[in-house]
């Protein structure tokens, strides 16, 4: 420690490691914070619900949505991200390659081994509107609108299909881990029969 | 901590004072000297060094306590920024630089007319003497 740089050298590494600690603190306690949020989403309206020209169903619709997200901003969040998630299943006998859920792709394993199995069972979870929450003091809020994403179908399961809407968030701290967590919301049925016409 | 002159000039016994500035020179009565320019200059002697050390990291720990409670009380990341970096910033204004006042305790250098008095011992002679002592026994 004789000479002026050796120390500064010493105060910027012990700046540094204190630093980490004071960050590591910060994101420790934010596993403390249990969040209790409310959220009520309904459909107004399906606004179409048609069989593309390449051969997936796609649906669009009007939701109505209010939700108190201030239970899960703490003093570490950076922003949070929320997405309405719909969620239905599908027995097809085709092979498709899209989104298998991790609950399918161990089913999926699981019919391989008997080799008579042949109808495989898949978990859709498609996003039909996301947001993104900087604030706190903006997260409580109430939209009616049309959804940012259609729910497409990679096939034609969709009529008269049973969805189920689940809410997703993504908590990104300042310092620290993402922080996920879904509320399952209601559930609304979808037409026999395609709306409109493609 | 090696290449530095002055260890091999405190090796030597002579003054640790590296510059030929008016501060070392012995006429520093002529001019002034604020702390800010003896802290540019001079070194610091070893209680202060330790002194300095032991102030570094009390400081550094206590704006990181001090920082992180005011963030957590007051609910705000940017404020535990802010203080943490004031903490880093005055802990490096007080323990860097050479003040005088880690400098109170100056080491007494020998003056270089005392030093040449007593030369320092030649170690050729006594190599030479062990190396001749080794041939008188080997032959016997």
């Amino acid at each position: 420690m004789h000479s002026a740089v050796q120390r500064a050298n010493t105060a910027a590494t012990i700046a540094a490691i204190l630093l980490a600690t004071i960050c590591a603190a910060a994101s420790f306690l934010d596993a403390f914070n249990s969040p209790s949020l409310q959220a009520h989403v309904q459909v107004v309206k399906i606004n179409r619900f048609r069989r593309q020209l390449d051969g997936n169903d796609e649906v669009k619709m009007t939701l109505k949505m209010s939700m108190d997200l201030t239970s899960l901003f703490t003093w570490n969040t950076k922003q949070v991200f929320v997405f309405l998630a719909a969620e239905y299943e599908t027995d097809t006998n085709s092979l498709n390659q899209v989104l298998l859920n991790y609950i399918s792709f161990l089913y999926l394993l699981i019919s391989i081994s008997f080799i008579s199995v042949l109808i495989y069972y898949f978990f859709f979870k498609v996003s039909l509107w996301d947001h993104i929450v900087q604030e706190k003091e903006r997260a409580s809020f109430q939209v009616k609108v049309p959804t940012k994403y259609p729910l497409i179908d990679q096939g034609t399961n969709l009529r008269g299909k049973k969805v189920g809407l689940v809410l997703h968030w993504h908590i990104m701290p300042i310092s620290g881990r993402m922080i996920q967590g879904k509320m399952p919301l209601s559930n609304f049925s979808l037409p026999d029969s395609y709306t409109t016409r493609s | 901590m090696a290449g530095r002159s002055e260890f091999s000039a405190s090796a030597r016994g002579v003054s640790n004072c590296s510059t030929q500035s008016y501060l070392c020179r012995g006429d520093s009565h002529v001019f002034p000297s604020s702390p800010v320019l003896k802290a540019r200059i001079n070194e610091m002697d070893w209680q202060g060094q330790k002194h300095a050390e032991m102030l570094m990291q009390i400081f550094l720990v206590f704006s990181a306590v001090a920082a992180f409670g005011a963030g957590y009380l007051m609910h705000d990341f940017r404020l535990m920024m802010l203080i943490y970096a004031g903490g880093v910033v005055l802990t490096a204004l007080v323990t860097v630089p050479n003040w005088p006042y880690f400098n109170r305790h100056p080491l007494k250098w020998l003056d270089p007319s005392e030093a040449e008095k007593h030369p320092k011992p030649q170690v050729s002679n006594i190599t030479s003497s062990s190396s001749s002592k080794k041939k008188a026994s080997k032959n016997k």
